[in-house]
């Protein structure tokens, strides 16, 4: 019973804080809103928050569902790369001692840097968006993907020999199954980092969206709204990652 | 020529400390049929001659042949049993067997596939647990999928890795004696080899005893019949007068022969007295 209020309410303790920290700064920030004001100046795109009533101005939900809509798009993209390439870097030496050196080097650019390019290559900018989170979001998938296949035990590899499975058998009935688990720590992470990377990619090319309209408000001098779009995206990639982490727990307990 | 013929085989394997000849010139035979055991102590080399044998590793020189087929990976129609159960963890018990009698026979319908699996499960009396995974079976229970698993395919040979030696000894005796019934169960008889460092479970099971010495460079002895008729059982072994010669025989040449190709000092039998002495100082 203790343990169950310690539960609840240590975590609003630490909420409670934060929101006195952001008021005290308020107080001595001209410019950031304090709590309550971002409240009554929120409130509309919260209480109705699938209401549109312009390109930009939409209830926040509404916002949200066009940037996840994109995340999904751009992180499906990204795995449907990663995973085949994942699964070839873990199987064999040689391709893995072609291509490590280049995605070492890919892996820590900027998805600031990638969405120029995007750009310039697509002409519009969803496509340059969707090709931006994509690149940017698939390299935990696939350096997962690649670690789950180098640690399939030898013992798995002999029944496939023993039994004298097909190719396609091998990969069904062993393959897939023993890197499963991996391959889905890598899309937890590589969902992670398309929700990180939509913000940046709306903000640059102005699409709708939560990006879009932090960026628009900024420029509309209505602060408020700012602190409105972090906490959402905050809640929404919490929720994302919960969501991930449930569905790899369970693919470990088998 | 036998059904299984081994000639000269030798296999080395490269290590930090340079490379290390396990097995040298080996030569082997076993008829159609023929149930043969190789014994040996841990470490010995059994499990990489094993592997030479089904084709899961290539010999570094020699012939290796099976049905007068020079052996180029897994046998059609091998099967094998490891020490370490091998079943996959996301199948159910029924699946893993079906998943060797589909490799073996696909052209079967699913359901006579299914059929076949369950029949042999049952066989190892695990009727009640066709739907369970290998981690809520017991390490007795896994083995005992292994096995069917290793004659729903029926099988034209049986290689068995040391099959029992992760059990403990109550499940032991209880799984070689449900060998020893599918054995004699399938009508024909298998040709089965068996890597052992269990002497007992090697005069239970075998037509023939092949000793192996230490490494490096292990070799096989001379065979040793086992002239008892089957099928056998453990108190058998220690009762009936004949069997018990035979036993003896057997214990004898075997540790002969794995003393004196022992290269260090032999190890002598630790006296009571030598005990009693270090207690006391």
């Amino acid at each position: 019973m203790q343990n169950r209020l310690a539960r609840i309410f240590l975590p609003l303790i630490g909420i409670f804080f934060v929101l006195g920290v952001w008021a005290v700064l308020s107080t001595t920030v001209p410019d950031l809103p304090s709590p309550l004001k971002t409240w009554q100046d929120s409130k509309l795109y919260v209480l109705q928050p699938f209401t549109k009533r312009g390109e930009m101005d939409q209830g926040i939900a509404l916002l949200a569902y066009q940037s996840l809509l994109r995340v999904a798009k751009g992180f499906l993209l990204g795995a449907l790369m990663a995973t085949p390439l994942g699964f070839f870097l873990g199987l064999s030496k040689t391709f893995n001692r072609m291509f490590d050196p280049v995605i070492q080097v890919l892996r820590p650019i900027s998805p600031l840097a990638w969405l120029p390019l995007g750009l310039i290559v697509f002409q519009k900018s969803e496509p340059a968006a969707l090709f931006t989170i994509a690149l940017c979001s698939m390299w935990p998938t696939v350096i997962n993907t690649m670690s789950g296949v180098k640690a399939i035990p030898q013992e798995y590899w002999n029944v496939a020999k023993v039994l004298r499975l097909t190719g396609f058998q091998t990969f069904t009935k062993v393959l897939l199954p023993a890197t499963l688990p991996y391959m889905f720590t890598g899309y937890r992470l590589s969902l992670g980092i398309a929700w990180l990377v939509i913000v940046a990619s709306e903000m640059l090319t102005g699409t709708p969206g939560i990006g879009g309209f932090l960026w628009q408000e900024y420029n509309s001098l209505i602060y408020a709204h700012i602190l409105l779009c972090i906490l959402t995206i905050g809640i929404v990639g919490f929720l994302l990652d919960r969501m991930m982490g449930f569905v790899e727990v369970r693919l470990r307990s088998i | 020529m036998a059904f299984v013929e081994v000639r000269n085989v030798s296999k080395s394997f490269a290590s930090a400390k340079g490379v290390r000849e396990v097995l040298s010139g080996i030569h082997f035979s076993v008829e159609e049929g023929e149930f043969v055991s190789i014994v040996g102590s841990m470490g010995a080399g059994k499990s990489t001659f094993m592997n030479i044998l089904s084709g899961l590793l290539k010999a570094d020189s020699g012939t290796v042949t099976i049905g007068g087929e020079p052996v180029k990976g897994i046998h059609p129609r091998a099967s094998v049993v490891f020490q370490n159960y091998s079943l996959l963890p996301w199948f159910s018990a029924i699946e893993n067997v079906r998943l060797a009698v589909d490799a073996a026979h696909p052209e079967w319908p699913r359901k006579q596939q299914l059929d076949q699996s369950t029949r042999f499960l049952e066989t190892v009396g695990l009727g009640g647990a066709l739907h369970k995974r290998p981690s809520q079976l017991s390490g007795g229970m896994r083995q005992r999928v292994a096995i069917a698993r290793a004659f729903a395919t029926e099988p034209a040979i049986l290689f068995l890795d040391e099959p029992f030696s992760a059990l403990d000894a109550l499940t032991r005796s209880t799984l070689q004696q449900e060998l020893v019934g599918l054995c004699s169960q399938a009508g024909k008889t298998v040709t089965t080899i068996l890597i052992t460092n269990n002497l007992d479970e090697a005069l239970l099971l075998s037509d023939r005893i092949v000793p192996m010495t230490r490494p490096p460079r292990a070799k096989l002895g001379d065979s040793i019949a086992v002239q008892l008729p089957k099928p056998r059982t453990a108190s058998l072994l220690m009762h009936d007068p004949h069997a018990v010669r035979i036993r003896a025989q057997v214990v004898e040449r075997l540790a002969e022969f794995v003393h004196t190709k022992k290269s260090a000092a032999p190890v002598l039998p630790i006296k009571a007295s030598s005990i009693a002495e270090e207690k006391a100082s």
